[in-house]
């Protein structure tokens, strides 16, 4: 039961960051190897805002998500919209680039220290299991969220513009959706999703410079599982590789003997392998096309 | 033709002038992790080294001739070390080198800069493997083949007997698992011993499974303050209150910021704080007015700060000559440092810092007692 606890924690981290990255790809083909370098962003500005400066959580919250979103402008104009029309792959080398000047200037102005934006949690203990308040906030909101990217995604004009971006970009374009707004407004929302991913981090860890690549790392595993432009199955995987990486070392196997946890990781990219070959387009590919 | 003649003989004018290397200044380098999961800790002992070489040519260089500083970026990695050091020794071509400060960076750099003869002093690595690295490799850190004594003894005076240890897989913190287990003390043993990538900062489910477990100790052994936080916030939340013990990297202040619920009566197994009077005070003072609080700690940099003072004094009495300056360090009967009295033993490994346990008391990190080494 706790097992199922930690891997609910760990796995809505990575389905915020992983959503995103998820639309974006369906919407522009394009793969961005800065997201982690967004929820850097994010999580610093808001620990900024708050432990720093000393406004209320909620506003920190606010100003980190609408750095982090002004943040993935810029890096839209200036790494990925001069480039993805020329090739889907240009953009992998400009976003990394992008995510290493992030990385220099995150280091820069916030030094090397480790920080967390709420360094005290107040412990529940119930049923045997132990879960802070402030997890289950964050799994709630994370969840609460999803919902409502969903929403948007099923029930409004936007988001059938993107379902349709999605399955056939120039039908929808020959049927005069605006594609150059929709780009902008689709990865701005992927950092948005980000960034509350990298507030999440210092909310339940702790923040350190060199995060950025392993959390994209983590995004891109649920992402290439789950099927590439899919958004459920995006999410489903991002707490399926949690909840795998928690029994992996959690329970004992074998007759007793746990697997060391230097392999935790190991097992997740392994079970990313056995689901690319048996299912090459990602796990949820086959039951519906796109989103 | 008279004129290309003319400035011909200029030039050669101003090169016979650059010839005498007497007056060329002397570059020494410096290695450790500037970026990286173990940043701060390179901050303070690049800027303490700064500081050193500072002070020296303020006072008018060594013998004459003015030290230039090349600190190189080895990120806390072996493969980052080893080409730092291939720079520094190959192109710079500097006389000594203090660092690394990961016992992995001095580990590799040790095997580029030990055939190429230049002396390397690490303020701060402590891998039991450094005491083999090679000749002209110099620590002024204690061996964490110590650690596991200092820490045998601790664990026999509070009588704790069932010790859970988890190790991040790093040079450093593989160094002092093994020590710790080679000097259990009798009737002690280790009930959990698991070890997880570098950098890893989710440990509730190896906590979950801790918690089923009988013990009565729990080792920290992370590579920086960062895992040693969370280790121990995440061991807390699941409510466990056993003792927690730390390595070197959980005698950090920053862990009051990160989990001061969690670390209250944590207790770091590490080197004595800088003292608070005399020349530690007044390196600790120059320090702060220069470069503000430690980013890691005031103890770092002052071994920092010592090995590179070390190395410009012997520079001034032996000249640049390699072998000369390895020998003198060997030969040193006990430099006067702002962090204590040390020498070397034959091995390049320090005599004269003790170790010390400290503990997180009332939100305050607090010397508690000196374990000193036979």
């Amino acid at each position: 039961m706790q097992l199922l606890v930690n891997a609910l924690i760990a796995g809505s981290l990575a389905a915020l960051l992983s959503a995103g990255l998820s639309l974006v790809y369906g919407v522009l083909g394009v793969f961005n190897l800065a997201l982690g370098q967004f929820a850097l962003t994010g999580g610093y500005v808001t620990w900024w805002l708050h432990v720093s400066i000393g406004l209320p959580l909620p506003v920190s919250i606010l100003g980190g998500v609408i750095v982090a979103a002004i943040v993935t402008w810029i890096a839209f104009e200036v790494s990925v919209a001069p480039f993805y029309r020329r090739h889907v792959f240009l953009p992998l080398v400009t976003t990394i680039a992008f995510s290493m000047i992030l990385d220099a200037l995150i280091l820069l102005l916030f030094q090397e220290r480790p920080y967390s934006i709420i360094a005290v949690k107040h412990s529940l203990h119930f049923a045997g299991v132990y879960i802070s308040v402030e997890q289950i906030f964050l799994i709630a909101f994370t969840i609460v969220f999803l919902c409502a990217v969903a929403w948007v995604l099923h029930s409004t004009s936007l988001g059938r513009k993107i379902r349709a971006t999605v399955q056939h970009s120039d039908a929808a374009r020959s049927l005069g959706i605006s594609s150059a707004l929709l780009h902008r407004s689709v990865f701005i929302a992927s950092g948005i999703l980000a960034a509350l991913g990298g507030i999440y981090l210092g909310i339940d860890q702790n923040l350190t410079p060199q995060l950025g690549f392993p959390l994209t790392i983590k995004a891109y595993a649920a992402l290439i599982a789950g099927g590439k432009d899919n958004f459920w199955g995006t999410i489903v995987c991002a707490y399926l590789i949690a909840l795998l990486e928690q029994l992996a070392i959690g329970l004992p196997w074998w007759g007793g003997d746990y697997i060391a946890a230097g392999f935790q990781s190991v097992v997740a990219l392994l079970f990313i392998i056995v689901v690319l070959l048996l299912k090459p387009r990602g796990l949820f590919s086959g039951l519906r096309r796109a989103i | 033709m008279k004129r290309t003649l003319a400035l011909g003989s200029l030039l050669a004018l101003a090169l016979t002038a650059c010839q005498p290397s007497q007056e060329d200044p002397i570059k020494i380098g410096y290695l450790g992790p500037l970026t990286g999961d173990f940043a701060s800790a390179g901050a303070d002992t690049v800027n303490a080294a700064k500081m050193a070489v500072e002070e020296v040519n303020a006072a008018g260089g060594v013998n004459g001739r003015m030290v230039i500083l090349i600190a190189e970026d080895a990120r806390c990695t072996g493969s980052d070390a080893a080409n730092a050091a291939q720079k520094l020794v190959t192109v710079d071509k500097v006389v000594g080198i203090i660092g690394g400060v990961c016992s992995s960076e001095t580990l590799a750099a040790g095997a580029i800069a030990d055939p190429a003869k230049v002396v390397e002093i690490s303020p701060t690595s402590s891998s039991p493997e450094i005491t083999a690295a090679g000749d002209f490799i110099f620590r002024n850190y204690p061996s964490d083949a110590l650690k596991g004594i200092a820490l045998g003894k601790f664990l026999q005076n509070a009588k704790f007997t069932k010790l859970a240890v988890i190790s991040e897989n790093t040079d450093f913190c593989q160094g002092i698992r093994s020590s710790v287990k080679d000097n259990l003390p009798e009737g002690t043993t280790v009930v959990f011993d698991e070890v997880v990538d570098a950098g890893t900062k989710d440990y509730r489910t190896l906590m979950t499974r801790l918690k089923n477990l009988d013990f009565d100790v729990f080792l920290a052994n992370g590579q920086s303050d960062a895992t040693v936080a969370e280790m121990a916030k995440q061991m807390r939340e699941l409510g466990m209150t056993q003792q927690i013990v730390g390595t070197d990297t959980a005698d950090s202040v920053t862990l009051l910021t990160l989990a001061p619920d969690a670390v209250e009566g944590l207790k770091p197994l590490s080197v004595p704080s800088l003292s608070e009077e005399g020349t530690g005070k007044q390196f600790a003072d120059q320090f702060r007015a220069k470069h503000g609080e430690p980013q890691f700690g005031m103890f770092f940099a002052a071994l920092s700060y010592d090995a590179t003072k070390l190395l410009l004094e012997t520079i001034g009495k032996v000249g640049t000559d390699g072998e000369k300056i390895r020998d003198a360090l060997y030969a040193h009967e006990g430099y006067e440092g702002v962090a204590g009295k040390f020498s070397f033993d034959g091995n390049g490994d320090v005599e004269g810092i003790p170790f010390a346990m400290k503990e997180f008391k009332g939100g305050k990190l607090v010397q508690s007692e000196l374990i000193p080494l036979e």
